[in-house]
């Protein structure tokens, strides 16, 4: 099945880029393991005519060098999804976009880079109420939004939203991202 | 570690996150359903210490699995629910339900009186005695009886399957043996044109939806064995795949066998599928070529529950937009409400309607022509309830063929 945007993940970064690039004409498919409480993007997109996999995850890539070709899913088996750009909006912990192991925090879909503290001690703050050192983990990209698996940039796999390092405006950085794409 | 200690139906990775409930059509419309979270992994914990936490309202759980398409963390929260009532639900059922669950057995009855008994089951007298005796509620229309099964029709009128290069074998199911044997013949003159040959299972059961839903595990599971056997049979005699034209039969053999009756069907699985996702991947993968007429118009996609739980509502949408001039709206996703047997009971009757309410009247907003579905008990409640035609993906798709281009296309 080919589309010109796969997006991953269907929550406030995923469906907002869906709504830009639909309205920008472009065929897009958000793959999403969950609904998002942020109904109102998700109402626009499938209202605009985007393709919807709800409940459905992406279980690997299929690569061409530094290309991401296509992505399965666990629903659709053996139906390969293509497109032109995939973009990698699956979140932080409580949605599964990282997870954390006893030592270190991976992103477990493309396995890609992860900015994190090697140290788990400073993880967290024990104050309660402190913002905490984890919730700034992220996926690296590089200066046009492209994520690093071993360092080195794909082609065509962008991070969007709060699976990001760092501080994260997530309307802003699906809008930003979508502007490159346009 | 993670992997150990994570139970079947793994209720201990609910976050309480109450997502589930949000998409609940039951809570919406029934305060007395305490909805799937509470039902589900909630109440499990309690069911674990003490079984006479059983809660009755279960009952009222369609079974639609929408809880576990908007689970972030993947809980099987209708297998929970489903599974418990099974194994707490009480052992005696009525009569009725039995009768309901019973389609197998119903079904070869009522074909050789199909005439009598679909007479019969449209007169108002017959309705209120069903509802007063059985409780089977008097506003439900049932579909009507075949006058011939499927598999005589298959037999008897059909052209020779013999000849064919490749082969693929059909579950028909109970709605097309005993009530609407035309979809069967629908499904084997699109494979035919497509230049494959049809084959039957050697013995097909009721796929057993209605057993379990109605707490029948034990006969539920006979039917699993049986079919599975038979299918595990055509896959070594040759057949490419287990094809099916009925959402929720596909979804019950695929998931519930195992996640619920504990029948094992890994090896089955990837052969096991909708005709339609057959049909796409060999369109994308060059094996199979459609060739379409021109039809004009505009109709509605209804995506059933168990469709939206397999995942595969775009295999029947990007083939009917294949469809060169169709207007194809894709309706929201809601469910209609029948539940299969559950909107025939007196009881859920009003619940059946209020849950529907939404789906029919964004039918009525399409300003579509008729409606498209995979799932057999959502045409029944669609056709009851919203006066609209209700068509299978298949016969959409074999009516805006080009039959003897597309058998040329395919011949080798």
């Amino acid at each position: 099945m080919k589309f010109d945007i796969i997006i991953i993940g269907g929550g406030l970064a995923g469906a907002t880029a869906g709504v830009e690039l639909l309205k920008k004409g472009r065929k897009c498919c958000i793959v999403s393991e969950g609904l998002s409480l942020h109904h109102t993007p998700m109402d626009e997109y499938l209202a605009l005519g985007g393709t919807l996999l709800p409940g459905d995850s992406v279980i690997v890539g299929i690569w061409e060098e530094h290309r991401l070709k296509a992505v399965l899913t666990r629903n659709l088996g053996n139906t390969p999804l293509e497109a032109d750009t995939f973009l990698l909006c699956t979140g932080k912990f409580f949605s599964k976009g990282l997870k954390a192991t006893m030592d270190s925090i991976v992103e477990p879909i493309f396995g890609a880079d992860v900015e994190f503290d090697p140290c788990r001690d400073r993880w967290y703050d024990s104050d309660f109420h402190a913002p905490q050192p984890f919730e700034r983990f992220g996926v690296k990209t590089d200066a046009e939004g492209r994520v690093l698996i071993a360092g080195a940039p794909c082609e065509n796999l962008i991070a969007a939203g709060e699976i990001l390092a760092g501080e994260i405006d997530i309307i802003k950085s699906a809008k930003d991202v979508c502007r490159t794409l346009i | 570690m993670q992997d150990t200690n994570i139970s079947q139906n793994n209720f201990e990775q609910c976050l309480k996150c109450s997502l589930c409930t949000t998409v609940c059509p039951m809570m919406a419309a029934n305060p007395h359903y305490p909805g799937p979270k509470q039902a589900g992994p909630d109440g499990e914990r309690y069911r674990l210490k003490d079984p006479g936490f059983y809660d009755l309202t279960l009952k009222y759980c369609l079974n639609c699995k929408r809880c576990e398409v908007a689970c972030p963390s993947g809980v099987r929260v209708g297998d929970i629910i489903q599974a418990s009532r099974l194994k707490y639900g009480r052992l005696s059922r009525p009569l009725r339900d039995i009768t309901l669950a019973s389609t197998d057995f119903v079904g070869s009855l009522a074909v050789p009186f199909a005439p009598i008994v679909n007479g019969a089951l449209s007169l108002p007298i017959v309705k209120i005695a069903m509802d007063a005796i059985l409780k089977v509620d008097r506003h439900r229309t049932f579909p009507s009886y075949s006058r011939r099964k499927f598999t005589d029709i298959f037999e008897k009128d059909l052209p020779s399957q013999e000849g064919y290069k490749r082969y693929v074998s059909y579950f028909h199911g109970c709605y097309v043996n005993y009530n609407y044997p035309q979809l069967g013949v629908d499904f084997v003159t699109l494979m035919n044109a497509c230049g494959y040959g049809v084959r039957l299972l050697d013995r097909e059961k009721c796929c057993g939806v209605a057993l379990i839903s109605n707490g029948l595990g034990k006969q539920a599971s006979e039917n699993a064995a049986v079919n599975m056997a038979s299918m595990r049979k055509a896959l070594d005699g040759g057949s490419e795949a287990v094809l099916t034209s009925s959402s929720t039969c596909t979804f019950t053999m695929r998931d519930e066998y195992d996640h619920l009756l504990g029948i094992p069907n890994e090896d089955i699985r990837p052969h096991l599928m909708l005709a339609v996702k057959f049909i796409y991947d060999r369109i994308e993968s060059g094996q199979i070529s459609l060739a379409f007429k021109e039809m004009p118009g505009r109709l509605a996609y209804h995506t059933p529950c168990h469709m939206q739980k397999l995942g595969w509502t775009v295999y029947s949408t990007e083939l009917l937009k294949m469809i060169p001039g169709l207007d194809l709206q894709i309706l929201p996703q809601e469910c209609c409400g029948i539940s299969g047997t559950f909107g025939f009971k007196k009881e859920n009757y009003p619940y059946s309607q209020k849950i529907g309410a939404k789906l029919f009247e964004a039918i009525r907003d399409s300003g579509a022509a008729a409606v498209i579905t995979d799932c057999e008990t959502c045409k029944w409640q669609i056709e009851m309830s919203s006066g609209y035609r209700v068509y299978n993906p298949i016969t959409v798709l074999l009516n805006a063929l080009d039959l003897e281009k597309t058998k040329m296309l395919n011949a080798e």
